[in-house]
């Protein structure tokens, strides 16, 4: 992968090479005298011995954009050595030491950005008069608090890293901290700023040298040679393109060079794939549908599709709501309880497709769907009116830019209603205080768990016939936890025949709220069935063994499972439970086992399910 | 707001001061005198009596702080002196020159934004798709072309090859509307074209990143349509970091039209300022770097308003 991403520095690199190359072999390359006049055969067009023609002067083209390259570089290059210098290593003092050194280092640098940055250089020109290097001084200048910002922001972040920290308490000297293991450590982005710098000081050094402020003629160099250039546009517009070419070519060269380097030294700012709620129809073959009483998922199978293949996260995952039932899905965190309430949506991530299974579900219209194969225009019309959802954390699911009750009013307006007069009764129905003022409030300005019974509110607002909540109070203090909980109770009772699925890793709350249990393990359903029967009997050891790790009432010991879940990569061939499973026997280890009926109303996924009395 | 505005205010009007007395500084700092320097022509010393004489006429005579007193005063009247060159009022010429690098560098940021921000938004949509290539490609190329080529090209191109256009200058609004606005496209839309692909980059990347947020998710679970969720959802939360870098290029185009309205004979203040510099008006440079720094730090006042606008956060912060 590393290898993959150096090679893609190759192009940009050997042409930034090849550049630098031209550039130096200049001297020795057979050109003709890029200072050396010849009036008589000024603008004469391309020839033997001047293949690009000559210039206003009867200079050879070729041999002063060769020529140019080399004062380009060279003050490009030398203005940011020097600024690197000087601004990493204000940024590192200032960074380490703090305080008034930082004042003094970082921040007074900074009084450079007060100023415009060509506006800046002009004022140099100014007091310096024109000339090489006035130029260098002046491009210094202008990009000394970029390199001390830099470093500055790394060393922070860097100094108090252990390592750092060791250091000084082993006693070692400040300057060989500083120098061996602070430098080093900030040196990807520094690299970075160097090649973007390089680049933008040729830009600024051809753009002064244009404005006959920079370079010095008769000394050639790209800006010059275009501001020659435009005066005798009319009869040679060749010679225009050339210095344009070569400078533009340079700078690209220079920029892809720095793009590539950035995603090889710091490939955290890499986002690839399309949005999610572009949904592309995963195609599967056709399904028959048949009459359900509200909800069943039936073998859901659900995979990520990765450069060595694809990983299944959710394997045959199967269970059902009716009409005013609760269901409580637990598992732990990556056991596929949200990707399974996410399919049901219709919201899965880009990257996870479905690529089994049926999910059947009866809308208040009395037809019943298949949602994994309804196509996206369908499906939205049932989002947020026959199905709905609230998010585990209310913080980051608001819009903190919208009022909260504009928010809750959308649902509303995505179907149908002219208005949102019901916005504030239905804030006072999730039970909000002052829902008038509270519909004004933006969402950081009322607590998390307002925040959530706001997109409770959202949610139930076109009395949806199913209510999926994701962890709902996961993200609450405990006190706010069971208030949202008997609003969730509550509303259910008052909506009627709404069903409910409630997605939580606390086995303590099931008992209260659901009715029946879907346990999920490593991505698939292991046991389910009426809440008091799987409570008192568990049929499978996973669900044992969850209920055990609870701590209740009298106990005198909590039992940790032991192991850890296994990775999607690495699924056991047998049981995926076997490998932290106190009864596996061979068998479990050999053969997955299926979902089996154990009574009319319960499902384990345990072959020794009767020893486990 | 209206405490979070004054603070900002405050802050400016601290910040203007120290420029002012920095700009002040540097002139009298640096080794040389001053009178000695502008009078100077190809190494030949000057007459005494005339550097004498511009001394006094400078006021370079008396003690720094009294120099500093009396130049702070005047800046205070809106007084920048009179120009060594012509003995023109300094103020005079900027309050004429000044408004049209202003227009220019509006009517460029606003061809920018019309389109880069809905093309931002078209590649990030399609991210990695055909569109998004090409769009960043081209981003790239624009990015690469520093803007006195851009412009030089643009002459060369439709002014002299295609005869579209006239190769530059300027016309009064009032009297000729059309020709003002033909004028005033080819400079600005020099400039947009690289603005363009920063704003273009910028939302992007922007869009991409705010698409992964869990309200978007959430919105979606209400049932809004992609366009409503891409209006309310994502492109006003995707517009800080536009504002932000827009603003950073606006300031540096304050002193970054020179080359521009140098390419297309634009009489706005980078001309007069190059003007200055060729001749060592000290005044005048004095003068027009100070008008471009307070309005670079004002711009940046106006920055902070607009992040307040958009995110009621800040407001409160």
């Amino acid at each position: 992968m590393n290898g993959l991403r150096l090679r893609s520095l190759a192009v940009p690199g050997l042409l930034a090479a090849a550049i630098l190359l031209l550039a130096l072999a200049a001297p020795m390359l057979p050109l003709a005298d890029p200072v050396r006049q010849d009036v008589a055969r000024r603008l004469a067009g391309p020839s033997a011995a001047h293949l690009l023609g000559q210039d206003e002067y009867g200079r050879d083209v070729l041999s002063r954009i060769l020529w140019g390259a080399r004062v380009s570089l060279a003050v490009a290059f030398t203005a940011t050595a020097l600024a690197a210098t000087l601004g990493t290593a204000l940024g590192i003092l200032g960074g380490y030491f703090r305080g008034v050194i930082e004042l003094l280092t970082v921040r007074a640098a900074e009084i450079v950005l007060c100023f415009p940055p060509l506006l800046l250089a002009l004022l140099v020109v100014t007091l310096m008069g024109p000339g090489t290097g006035t130029l260098i001084f002046s491009l210094a200048i202008l990009f000394t608090p970029g390199f001390a910002r830099v470093a500055y922001a790394e060393t922070l972040s860097v100094r108090a890293l252990d390592y750092v920290t060791a250091q000084q308490a082993l006693g070692a000297p400040t300057r060989r901290i500083l120098a061996r293991t602070l430098l080093p450590n900030i040196a990807p982005p520094l690299i970075v700023q160097f090649s973007l710098t390089v680049a933008s000081a040729m830009v600024l050094e051809s753009g002064l040298s244009f404005l006959g402020l920079g370079v010095v003629p008769p000394s050639p160099s790209w800006g010059l040679m275009i501001r020659g250039a435009r005066t005798t546009m009319e009869q040679a517009p060749l010679l225009l393109l050339w210095p344009c070419l070569a400078l533009a070519g340079a700078v690209l060269v220079l920029n892809l060079l720095c793009d590539r380097l950035r995603d090889v030294l710091d490939p955290r700012g890499r986002s690839t794939g399309s949005p999610g709620f572009l949904r592309k129809l995963a195609a599967l073959p056709p399904a028959p549908v048949e009459s359900v009483p509200l909800l069943r998922v039936e073998g859901l199978t659900l995979q990520v599709k990765g450069r060595h293949g694809s990983v299944t996260l959710v394997r045959d995952a199967g269970f059902s709501v009716g009409r005013g039932e609760t269901v409580a899905v637990v598992g732990e965190s990556g056991s596929g309880k949200t990707l399974t309430v996410l399919a049901v949506m219709g919201l899965l991530p880009a990257a996870v497709v479905p690529v089994a299974g049926r999910i059947l579900f009866t809308g208040r219209d009395g037809h019943v769907r298949d949602l994994l194969r309804l196509p996206e225009a369908q499906m939205r019309a049932l989002r947020g009116r026959d199905l709905a959802m609230v998010f585990q954390d209310p913080s980051s699911s608001l819009n903190p830019l919208l009022r909260i009750g504009d928010q809750v009013a959308e649902s509303l307006r995505a179907h149908g209603a002219k208005s949102s007069e019901s916005v504030v009764p239905l804030l006072r129905q999730v039970g909000l205080p002052d829902p008038e003022r509270q519909a004004q409030a933006y969402p950081h300005e009322v607590s998390g768990g307002q925040r959530q019974r706001a997109m409770i509110a959202a949610a139930i607002a076109n009395h949806p016939r199913l209510l999926l909540a994701d962890e709902p109070t996961t993200a609450l203090d405990v006190t706010v936890q069971a208030q949202i909980l008997s609003l969730l109770t509550d509303l259910k009772r008052a909506e009627g025949g709404m069903g409910m699925v409630f997605v939580t890793h606390n086995l303590a709350v099931v008992s209260d709220i659901a009715d029946r249990v879907v346990v999920m393990y490593a991505g698939e359903v292991v046991e389910e069935g009426p809440v008091a029967d799987v409570f008192a009997a568990p049929r499978h050891p996973y669900t044992a063994a969850l209920l055990a790790s609870v701590p209740e009432g009298g106990a005198e010991r909590l039992a940790a499972i032991r192991g850890t879940v296994p990775q999607p990569l690495d699924m056991p061939a047998g049981c995926r439970f076997a490998p932290r499973c106190e009864r596996a026997i061979e068998i479990c280890r050999e053969v997955a086992p299926a979902l089996v009926e154990v009574s009319l109303v319960r499902r384990s996924r345990c072959v020794r399910w009767k020893e486990l009395v | 707001m209206l405490a979070y505005a004054a603070r900002r205010l405050l802050l400016s009007a601290g910040l203007v001061w120290v420029v002012a007395s920095l700009v002040f500084l540097v002139i009298h700092l640096i080794p040389g005198d001053p009178a000695e320097l502008l009078l100077s022509q190809g190494g030949i010393a000057p007459d005494p009596a005339a550097v004498d004489e511009l001394r006094h006429r400078l006021g370079l005579n008396l003690p720094l702080w009294e120099q500093y007193a009396s130049y702070m005063g005047a800046l205070l009247r809106g007084d920048f002196g009179l120009s060594l060159l012509d003995e023109h009022p300094i103020a005079d010429e900027i309050a004429l020159r000044l408004p049209r690098t202003l227009e220019l560098i509006i009517a460029a940021a606003l061809i920018s934004l019309a389109f880069g921000m809905p093309l931002g938004v078209a590649a990030a949509l399609q991210a990695g798709g055909l569109l998004d290539r090409l769009l960043s490609g081209a981003a790239a190329l624009a990015l690469s072309i520093p803007v006195f080529v851009v412009g030089t090209l643009a002459v060369l191109v439709l002014a002299q090859e295609l005869k579209l256009v006239s190769a530059g200058g300027y016309v009064p609004f009032a009297r000729d509307p059309g020709r003002h606005i033909v004028l005033l496209l080819m400079p600005a839309g020099t400039i947009a074209v690289g603005l363009g692909a920063v704003v273009f980059r910028v939302m992007r990347s922007s869009v991409l990143e705010v698409l992964e947020r869990d309200h978007v998710r959430a919105a979606q679970a209400r049932g809004l349509s992609a366009a409503g969720i891409i209006r309310r959802h994502v492109v006003r939360n995707a517009l800080t970091p536009v504002v932000t870098v827009v603003a950073l290029h606006l300031g540096t185009l304050l002193g970054g039209t020179v080359l521009v309205e140098f390419v297309f004979n634009w009489p706005g203040l980078s001309g007069y300022l190059v003007r200055a510099v060729e001749a060592r008006d000290y005044p005048e440079v004095m003068g027009i770097v100070l008008v471009i720094s307070t309005l670079f730090v004002l711009l940046n006042f106006v920055v902070d308003l607009l992040y307040a606008v958009i995110d009621p956060r800040v407001r409160h912060a």
